[in-house]
């Protein structure tokens, strides 16, 4: 019995203690929590000063990723560069949100620094098919509030 | 032997073999970019470098022959150091746009800078600016700027084909690769350079920026477009096949035609058959399928199993060959079922030849065919062994079948006098009783068939192409490989279809007569139900008006296929089966050799593989088929080939008949034969070379029509037939005859009864 209370009292001990300390869990999402500079959230798809897209469609990505996430059909432009920087672009570009394993190999990977994985993290669908990100939706990189 | 020590490893060569070639036999790599065995050494690119004692530099593996206790190292310190500085200097003016480039990942100057290159490059100066993507040829772009000038492209268009269409041009390190201004390169075989480029410079415009090798899937295949059944490797991407690539095998160097290589779209042709129809009307397959088992039931019931009858069009794989035999004799009863050749004639099986035989013969005779346009690859292969080992080469033909890049020998007869001439010859030089039974009641051969007769009958190993034409030649073709005695005679049938051996394999007579009685019984109405199985009667059954008749008079004609036959306005029915490409099967070649495809596509649509649909049809018969997929191909076989019947033939007189009529004095005299040119299967990137005018005639006799600029359209007319045609020059075609090739669809020249035609130049109709 008196073992029981004595255990209690210790258990007490640690709950009162931690009152006092600040807390670990925030308001969501009234308040977000800050990330590190080098977060890896969903990936963007970057453009030039021109406007150029610097994704060549080179598939590197694909290759590197190890979890099949990404899909790349590529294709020669009509006209001077009238997409990317070079003749070469990627009509298709898609990630799959939910295969993605956010390890970051595709930006690492691309030769052109086209791929980069942004710190937005907010990533929750109603359904599956929308958790698999097309080229225009990677185009126009989601800001974190 | 030669015995040589590379890499502390020995190695025993025969004399004259490249240092490159002993190294692979013993399982060592050196690198190289100019040299292949077909083409011989060059040692242009310097990347083989070894060091070899004895000798005080280092030399090309490529181009030193291996000589008796030669010891060669290949990674010694002097040798990378020496690959390292060759690869650098390739580097120079390389752009460095691998992400661009489509040979990205399957490139050996990616490979080699990465397995034994310098990690760094050290000159700073720009790079020399050249063209990028300029087109040489409708399927063939140019990237200048990647090239290493290793030149197996220009050696092989050159010297390995004959056609020097691809060039170098400028000198020093502004030497480029290009074609002569303003001509492209035509070649039938241009595309086989893009296989051989080992970087990215010659590629392939159908597939620029298509895919790459990570996310393709890449089955080894066989072409699809003509009996040869080249080795391939077929690319599919999301569902669809992209590339057909050669693939080199032990023996086989893996060369594709164009025709063969570009028509790898087929499967999405817009004519394609992807959907059931019934009367007209859409339906799903398997509807279609319960239908056609439905009907055939009650037909048997009522008129007997006999009045059911099957024709492959010999397209399908040979596991559909034996499952429609098996639907046949299981499921219906019947026993009408047959093939439908382009061709009277059936080959005594007994003859058939092989590609091994063929480049062990001293002899070659072209019966009627140019290889050029009905096997191209078997072009190429006898080109190489004239050059090699000096294959004598014969023709005779009712035109010039010899042409610059194939010398040899060549006897022109008049149309349909191909048997007479052959059976005249040999008789000339034997005196076999055969021989002379086939010679029976014609004239003697005059001197020069003399010649032909000796150089046949006293050929060591004879090998002989023959398409087909004129059904007397079997008997002259028995007769000559009897009085040949014990030395070898073979035939290499150079008709299509692709897969008609399989029909032999599974069973399915593939005699003329089976076939031709099928479509008599079909006519006089003896046929309630006719299945035609890829078969396009109509199209390729050399009596086309009985092929109309049949399939008019037959009440219910089904079709299961890829494109819809001619007359399909007649059909009751059609269902749309897989193709090529899309599922793995077993096609049988012009040697009677199993090949095993592999699909690396889907079938669009409703398009399902003909045993499936079968099995539909069969349930809803009330007999399934039972134990389908348990039949192995290959058992029974001999080396993978077809199991040959003896050789039973009796040979009786050639007669005379055809060979007997002259033409009118301002007539014109039809010849015909196959052009894979024009009859490979629709295709929207074949198109681009697509001949359009598939008919030739003499120049000279195109000027006196009219027809300045050596092409246009002309009316064949015989009796009250006739039909318009697209016509150019071709100067082998002799005076006074018009060529005109089999199985082209709307060029119904097996509805035409006598070879006897006239020639009219016909209004171009602005249509389409």
């Amino acid at each position: 019995m008196l073992e029981a209370l004595k255990g209690i009292a210790s258990g007490m001990k640690t709950t009162l203690s931690m009152l006092k300390e600040p807390r670990d869990t925030y308001p969501y999402p009234e308040k977000r929590r800050e990330l590190a500079p080098r977060y890896r959230g969903k990936h963007m798809l970057a453009v030039d000063e021109d406007g150029h897209e610097l994704c060549v469609g080179c598939g590197l990505c694909e290759a590197v990723c190890p979890a099949h996430a990404i899909r790349v059909v590529a294709a020669g432009a009509e006209g001077d560069r009238t997409v990317s920087w070079t003749e070469r672009y990627a009509v298709d570009y898609e990630v799959d949100l939910i295969r993605c394993i956010f390890c970051g190999m595709c930006e690492e990977a691309c030769p052109t620094n086209a791929v980069r994985l942004t710190p937005f993290n907010e990533l929750a669908a109603y359904d599956r098919k929308d958790m698999i990100a097309k080229k225009e939706e990677l185009m126009a990189p989601p800001v974190r509030r | 032997m030669i015995r040589l020590t590379i890499d502390g490893r020995e190695a025993t060569v025969p004399e004259g073999t490249m240092v490159v070639d002993a190294a692979a036999t013993v399982g060592i790599d050196i690198p190289i970019y100019c040299y292949h065995q077909a083409l011989g050494p060059l040692g242009a690119c310097r990347i083989c470098l070894v060091e070899i004692e004895k000798m005080p530099k280092l030399m090309t593996a490529c181009t030193t022959a291996a000589t008796d206790g030669m010891v060669v190292h290949t990674q010694s310190k002097a040798a990378e150091k020496g690959r390292r500085g060759i690869l650098e200097f390739l580097l120079i003016n390389h752009p460095l746009d691998c992400p661009i480039c489509d040979k990205g990942g399957e490139c050996f100057l990616q490979d080699y800078v990465f397995q034994y290159g310098a990690g760094q490059a050290r000159f700073e100066e720009a790079k020399i600016q050249r063209h990028k993507e300029y087109p040489v040829s409708p399927y063939i772009l140019v990237d200048q700027e990647r090239c290493v000038l290793c030149q197996r492209c220009v050696r092989f268009l050159g010297e390995y084909v004959g056609e020097e269409q691809l060039l170098m041009d400028g000198r020093g390190v502004h030497t480029v690769i290009t074609n002569v201004p303003g001509i492209p390169v035509t070649s039938p075989f241009s595309g086989n350079v893009i296989d051989l480029c080992p970087v990215g410079a010659l590629l392939s415009e159908p597939y620029h920026y298509r895919a790459r090798p990570w996310n393709i899937e890449r089955e080894e295949t066989y072409c699809s477009q003509c009996p040869v059944g080249c080795p391939s490797s077929v690319t599919g991407r999301d569902g669809q096949v992209v590339r057909l690539e050669g693939r080199p095998t032990p023996g086989q160097w893996g060369w594709l035609c164009d025709h063969g290589r570009f028509t790898y779209d087929f499967g999405t042709h817009p004519t394609r058959l992807t959907e059931a129809l019934l009367d007209a009307n859409p339906v799903t397959v398997g509807r279609a399928a319960q239908v056609l088992g439905e009907r055939l039931a009650a037909v048997v019931r009522e008129h007997g199993a006999d009045a059911v009858a099957i024709l492959t069009g010999g397209s399908h794989i040979l596991e559909d060959h034996h499952a429609l035999r098996r639907f046949a004799d299981e499921v219906v009863g019947t026993s009408r079922i047959g093939l439908v050749k382009p061709v009277e004639s059936d080959l005594p099986l007994a003859l058939l030849g092989t590609f091994a035989e063929l480049e062990q013969s001293d002899t070659v005779l072209l019966l009627g065919t140019d290889p050029y346009e009905s096997v191209p690859v078997v072009h190429l292969g006898l080109r190489e062994q004239v050059r090699k080992r000096g294959l004598r080469v014969k023709a005779l033909g009712d035109r010039h079948l010899l042409r610059e890049t194939l010398a040899g020998e060549e006897w022109v007869v008049e149309p349909g006098g191909m048997a007479a001439a052959l059976a005249a010859a040999t008789a000339a030089a034997s005196s076999h009783p055969d021989a002379r039974r086939a010679a029976e009641g014609l004239d003697p051969a005059d001197e020069s068939l003399t010649g032909l007769g000796q150089a046949l009958v006293e050929a060591d190993a004879l090998t002989i192409l023959w398409d087909g034409r004129e059904p007397d030649l079997v008997r002259a073709l028995v007769a000559l490989a009897r009085a040949r005695g014990d030395r070898a005679t073979r035939v290499l049938p150079t008709f299509g279809p692709r897969n008609w051996l399989a029909a032999v394999r599974a069973g399915i007579p593939t005699d003329y007569e089976t076939t031709r009685r099928i479509l008599m019984d079909a006519a006089d109405g003896r046929i309630q139900v006719l299945l035609l199985w890829g078969a396009d009667p109509i199209r390729d059954f050399p009596d086309g008006d009985l092929a109309a008749r049949a399939l008019e008079r037959c009440p219910e004609v089904y079709f299961g296929g890829v494109f819809p036959p001619e007359g399909a306005k007649l059909l009751a029915g059609m269902l749309p089966t897989a193709a090529w490409a899309e599922e793995t099967g077993t096609y049988v070649n012009m040697e009677g050799r199993l090949q095993t495809a592999h699909g690396a596509a889907s079938a669009p649509g409703q398009a399902r593989p003909t045993r499936s649909i079968l099995q539909t049809v069969a349930r809803a018969f009330g007999s399934p088929l039972r134990r389908l997929d348990e039949w192995d191909p290959y058992e029974g076989t001999v080396e993978d080939r077809v199991v040959l019947p003896p050789l039973e033939e009796t040979v009786t007189s050639v007669s005379r008949s055809e060979a007997a009529q002259t033409g009118k004095d301002s007539g014109f005299r039809l010849i015909s034969g196959f052009d894979v040119a024009v009859t490979h299967d629709p295709s929207e990137v074949a198109a681009r070379t697509k001949e359009e005018r598939p008919a030739r005639m003499h120049p000279q006799d195109l000027e006196d029509l009219g027809l300045q600029d050596g092409s246009g359209l002309v009316q064949i007319l015989s009796g009250d037939r006739s039909f318009r045609v697209g016509v150019r020059s071709d100067p082998r075609i002799p005076r006074g005859r018009v060529f005109v090739p089999r199985g082209v669809t709307g060029v119904p020249i097996n509805r035409l009864t006598t070879t006897d035609v006239a020639v009219r130049v016909a209004e171009e109709v602005a249509s389409r």
